[in-house]
């Protein structure tokens, strides 16, 4: 599995991603879109990666990323 | 202003294509992904669609060389060789699509993955149906040109702070740069980028294929194992051959305290 931009959090992200795989291989792909197993899993992995990002300042970066990604949103599906 | 664009097809059918396309890295292609991050997954109540966003972390592509004479910024995050990617991706398992954008300070990569179906495919997405040699998944890539010389949105908070700091020590080459006009700058920025970005965009597709092939051989768990092989060539295992380099890099830090 790739890994995470803050090592600590390799362990549980092995985790989620293995439990996201299965998920969405087995239960996603084959119509069963409600189910939310990997919640927990992601909850924990994100906790360990946002203190990480607020550390390097990348949760400000990306927040301003997602925003001006927003205002083009709209554009990128209306061309698909 | 869009200066590549790409179609390709897939002998594999879209489910397999769209989890490759989560699992490609790492491959024998993606030498230069460092990192990869989830940075927020949801199932849309509605349209039950899975989004996904997430955040790559690269070795710059630019030569070291040009890296140099580039404004700090413009070669990624800053000069140290690295950059971010932040990837949005939308799958529609219903319809069949998968929609993704790919974007650093410099560029934005689009992909439509689109299912085919065939005559003797049915309607609805059965699991992976990694068996179906029959069925085939298009895609579509265009690349565009996003930066402007420091108007670009991404990564432009970090650029100001290391521009504010270092404003002193780059006051020379600023002088060099001014010489130049923003649009030559920018002429030679997007001939490197033409090059660059066919060679990138054919390297994605050979390690797309290599995960795919490892999905059809021996499944997830046949890509898991590949992967960690790539993993081991890549950054070295816990063998020997790390020990000699962390004890050598040791002995380099000593010497120059001296």
């Amino acid at each position: 599995m790739a890994a995470s931009i803050a090592p600590e959090c390799n362990e549980i992200k092995e985790r989620y991603d293995t439990c996201f795989l299965k998920w969405y291989s087995e239960k996603y792909l084959r119509g069963n879109t409600t189910s939310n197993e990997c919640e927990e899993l992601f909850t924990k992995y994100k906790k360990c990666l946002n203190k990480v990002l607020k550390e390097r300042g990348i949760d400000t970066m990306l927040e301003d990323a997602r925003k001006s990604s927003s205002e083009t949103d709209s554009e990128f599906l209306r061309k698909s | 202003m869009k200066f590549f664009e790409n179609k390709f097809t897939y002998d594999y059918s879209f489910p397999a294509v769209s989890l490759a396309y989560f699992l490609r890295y790492p491959n024998p292609y993606s030498r230069h992904v460092l990192t990869t991050d989830v940075i927020d997954r949801y199932v849309d109540p509605n349209t039950r669609r899975l989004h996904t966003i997430r955040l790559h972390l690269k070795k710059s592509k630019v030569p070291s060389g040009i890296l140099k004479l580039l404004p700090k910024g413009m070669g990624g995050s800053d000069n140290s060789g690295q950059s971010y990617i932040l990837e949005t991706t939308i799958v529609d398992p219903t319809e069949g699509w998968m929609e993704t954008e790919s974007r650093n300070m410099e560029w934005t990569e689009k992909q439509h993955y689109q299912r085919i179906l065939t005559e003797d495919s049915t309607q609805a997405l059965d699991g992976l149906s990694i068996d179906q040699k029959s069925e085939q998944t298009t895609v579509r890539t265009t690349v565009t040109f996003r930066s402007r010389l420091g108007q670009g949105k991404f990564l432009s908070r970090k650029k100001a702070g290391f521009d504010n700091a270092d404003a002193e020590e780059e006051e020379p080459k600023r002088g060099f740069f001014s010489s130049l006009s923003t649009a030559g700058i920018q002429r030679t920025i997007e001939l490197i980028g033409v090059k660059r970005t066919r060679d990138a965009v054919l390297k994605s597709k050979q390690g797309m294929n290599v995960v795919l092939e490892r999905l059809r051989n021996g499944g997830i768990v046949g890509v898991l194992e590949g992967m960690r092989e790539d993993r081991e060539a890549a950054f070295g295992t816990e063998g020997p051959w790390k020990r000699v380099w962390l004890q050598g890099n040791g002995h380099a830090i000593e010497d120059d305290d001296k």
